[in-house]
């Protein structure tokens, strides 16, 4: 019976060895642009990493089970009477804990520390949600509800409230979310990295993560990352329409 | 039939008349929050009424002589029947076509999802169309197989004649057409949008009286819960079998009774949430409401102290089911079976200590992220030790592939899958971007339906010739059990990656660049959905036509099997004496139970 057990390591072991090739090789996170989505990625990954050996051992386990001891024909006798030794139990026990201790520590704790980051920032962003739309107002006064533009290599902090239900502000290539709630501010920082348009990735847009009813699939707002120069060009340059349009006015 | 006709006309008159009366009190329409308030209290009291319990029960209470319903034959299906294997019946078909519905309702979503833009139904009948296949699956999961097989089977299982109080059982189960009926009326009434978490302000400020009706149904449908858990647990716990020692308890009867723990003493939370929904929506308080002073978080918080703990009151019994199945038809003792109850036991100790990894991005304060992520985490190590019994189980033993057993076996897949994923959400830095994303929905369909669902299944054909007499078409039946799991996959396994690349749940439209993905979903959802027509027609079939079956067809040890197909009214002539382990399979000279009339018996 010793076979059946150096049968089912050499599966596992070349299952595993798939699996991990796979998940490090495949990345199924799209391109993001942020610190934080990095973060992400990497927990993302490296849960995988570490998932991919247990999950094997069960697929394996379950169908050389099926293969080899399986039959169509009902048996005419028992199988040997094994209770489950409490030495096995107690192996089980200390590796699952083992496994679940190490999660929590990476990617858990440091994930945690990580994706926070420090509670500083060098731009504050308020948004506003509300059904079904999005209003985003820059600390040098500018109000936008058409887009989202933040300057690339910058730490923002966006505080974010809601005017009737709840909303969550998400934009799927910066990697985190926070809801929008009725009464309350919540903060959400990131970190940019890398400039992008909405109209190029779909997954560059403020979009509403929490069911807030009729238009809720809609209430999305592309968001553009921009060179510090070109973001400094649009601020003048609303700035400066703001400004004939109140002397007009 | 004449107890389900005095039922419907009491229901309808005491809606009628109640709403009527409050209207002229409150001096406003009928539809207002008020009126339907009352109208729905005194619609439940008539139609509990004229279904039985005042003849078969409250008669008692003012000295007059009972009188129940003795109905024989199909009618007795339709009446206040206090016999469980009646009840037990009574939830399975009400259940069974309860799930098929929400498939259905499933299949509108798909439909709408195929393609992007506003197909086939308009955004609010989406809305509505998803929260209705929600709470539908929702109430499946939750009573599918604790109801069904819970109430057939514990009593068989541990050698008693009944369940603990048969006439609260019988109330469990005529609570629930109530519930159907409010449920399926109430997006007729507007304001059903709010999916079944029912999130405040959304389902605070939206106009209508749908969501008064879920208010009530959900209540209602939690009363039925508490009272079936109670009834359980008391059964467990006190009519045993001479001999049936808490250690030798078949593992489903564990799993019901840890599942009914769970039942008993957090299902009030969900519905004290939706109380408070609903004075914020009738009596004009603002216990959510920020403009008076309320909080949202409140709700969530009160909310996911239920919900996330019925996870377990969804898959326990589904657990039960698996490890059972797979005991028998791999002809071995239950591995490990004393850690397997400890594991229960202790899931249910955790399970209400874990509710906030819903909310890690919903503003909650921050020193909460760790504690909860670390508890959450903590899960995970019990419920290793049931996939380590269903291996263990299966490990050198005589298996047996009958359709029960590869359900079961897809129940250990599919489980795995949600298990595993469900480390991404309890993982901080993972859940702030996949929170509220398809891979939750992904997640969350494979735990449910992967836990909950397939040992539903499973459970269906393992007892079917129990309950029907008859034997279901194995080759249809094998047919089906491959289909669904190959079917399961291909529809959930690309919602992981469509949630990865950006596309946010509870959508009705959703970006360009995932529609090739969105329509083979929904093509998959279609082929999924066609394998429960083989599913029905088998069970329809063979119930009405299947040859007969033999007492016991898997040889099996536990109790149930023990008796005639279908069980005799009373389940056993004589008194069983249980006088070892129930799955003493390869022991020799082993035994679980004597039955009938042996000399050892004492009665």
């Amino acid at each position: 019976m010793n076979r059946d057990w150096l049968k089912v390591g050499i599966i596992w072991a070349v299952l595993t060895a798939l699996g991990e090739v796979a998940v490090v090789t495949w990345r199924m996170f799209p391109e993001g642009y942020t610190r934080e989505y990095e973060v992400v990625d990497e927990a993302y990954i490296l849960l995988m990493v570490l998932a991919v050996p247990v999950f094997m051992f069960m697929i394996t386990m379950l169908t050389y089970s099926v293969i080899k001891f399986g039959s169509r024909e009902q048996p005419t006798e028992d199988g040997p009477p094994m209770h489950g030794s409490n030495r096995v139990i107690v192996a089980w026990l200390v590796i699952t804990s083992a496994l679940t201790v190490g999660i929590l520590i990476n990617p858990g704790f440091v994930g945690l520390s990580d994706i926070r980051g420090e509670e500083s920032s060098d731009m504050v962003i308020e948004v506003e949600g509300q059904r079904w739309s999005w209003k985003v107002t820059y600390d040098n006064g500018i109000v936008t509800t058409d887009e989202l533009i933040v300057p690339v290599h910058t730490r923002i902090r966006f505080d974010i409230t809601a005017t009737d239900v709840l909303h969550s502000f998400w934009v799927p290539a910066f990697g985190t979310k926070i809801d929008a709630v009725p009464g309350r501010t919540t903060e959400l920082y990131i970190t940019t990295e890398r400039t992008g348009t909405g109209e190029e990735d779909l997954n560059l847009r403020v979009q509403c993560a929490e069911l807030c009813g009729l238009g809720h699939a809609r209430m999305a707002m592309p968001v553009s990352v921009v060179g510090e120069a070109e973001f400094d060009a649009w601020v003048d340059e609303w700035l400066a329409a703001e400004s004939a349009a109140a002397e007009e006015g | 039939m004449r107890a389900l006709i005095r039922a419907v006309s009491g229901g309808a008159g005491g809606y009628v008349i109640a709403a009527f009366v409050t209207s002229l009190i409150t001096g406003g329409s009928v539809s207002d929050g008020v009126p339907v308030t009352f109208g729905y209290i005194f619609a439940l009291l008539g139609w509990l009424h004229g279904i039985g319990v005042w003849n078969a029960w409250a008669r008692e209470w003012f000295g007059l002589p009972p009188k129940p319903d003795n109905a024989k034959g199909w009618t007795r299906y339709f009446t206040f029947s206090t016999d469980h294997k009646v009840i037990g019946s009574q939830y399975l078909v009400t259940f069974l076509v309860v799930f098929l519905v929400g498939g259905l309702m499933a299949m509108v979503i798909r439909l709408e999802l195929a393609g992007t833009g506003e197909g086939f139904i308009d955004a609010d009948t989406y809305n509505k169309v998803m929260s209705m296949h929600g709470i539908l699956m929702v109430a499946v999961a939750v009573a599918a197989v604790l109801g069904s097989f819970g109430n057939y089977l514990v009593p068989l299982m541990i050698g008693a004649d009944d369940m603990a109080f048969p006439r609260i059982n019988a109330l469990s189960f005529w609570l629930i057409p109530p519930v159907a009926i409010s449920l399926l009326s109430a997006p007729l009434l507007g304001s059903f949008e709010a999916g079944w978490t029912a999130y405040p302000p959304l389902s605070v400020v939206a106009a209508g009286d749908g969501q008064l009706l879920f208010n009530m149904g959900v209540i209602t449908f939690g009363l039925s819960s508490i009272l079936g858990g109670l009834n359980i647990i008391t059964t467990v716990a006190t009519m045993r079998a001479p001999g049936m020692t808490w250690g030798r308890l078949p593992i489903f009867v564990w799993a019901t009774f840890s599942a009914s723990l769970l039942s008993l003493v957090i299902t009030q939370f969900f519905a004290a949430s939706l109380v408070l929904i609903h004075l914020d929506r009738v009596a004009g308080t603002t216990f959510f409401g920020a403009a008076g002073g309320g909080d949202a978080l409140l709700y969530e918080h009160m909310f996911w102290f239920y919900s996330h703990p019925a996870v377990y009151i969804m898959v326990l019994p589904g657990f039960g089911v698996a490890l059972e199945v797979i005991t028998h038809f791999s002809r071995k003792p239950l591995f490990a079976y004393k850690a397997v109850v400890g594991a229960f036991l202790t899931i249910v100790g955790l399970s209400s200590l874990v509710w906030a990894h819903h909310m890690f991005t919903s503003g909650m304060a921050a020193y909460l992220h760790a504690p909860f992520m670390v508890l959450t985490e903590a899960i995970s190590v019990p419920t290793g030790v049931i996939f380590l019994s269903a291996v263990g189980t299966m490990w050198r033993g005589k298996l047996w592939m009958q359709t029960p057993m590869l359900l079961a076996g897809g129940w250990v897949f599919n489980f795995l899958i949600g298990g595993i994923t469900g480390l991404f959400l309890a993982d901080v830095a993972t859940d702030v971007q996949l929170h509220d994303s398809y891979f939750v929905v992904a997640h969350f369909h494979y735990t449910i339906i992967g836990g909950s669902i397939f040992g539903l299944l499973a459970a269906v054909f393992f007892w079917f010739p129990k309950i029907t007499g008859r034997m279901y078409n194995e080759t249809m039946g094998k047919i089906f059990a491959v289909w669904v799991s190959v079917a399961l996959a291909l529809v959930f396994i690309p919602m992981f990656w469509v949630g990865v690349n950006g596309m946010n749940r509870r959508v009705n439209d959703y970006q360009q660049d995932l529609e090739t993905a969105n329509n083979f979903i929904s093509w998959m959802a279609l082929l999924l959905g066609l394998s429960f027509v083989l599913f029905a027609v088998n069970l329809v079939w063979s119930a009405l036509r299947g040859p007969k079956a033999p007492d016991n067809p898997w040889g099996a040890s536990t109790l149930e099997w023990q008796v005639s197909s279908p069980p005799p009214e009373h389940n056993f002539p004589l008194l069983p004496e249980v006088v070892g382990h129930p799955y003493d399979y390869g022991v020799p000279d082993a035994q679980h139970a004597v039955v009938g009339g042996s000399a050892k018996s004492e009665d």
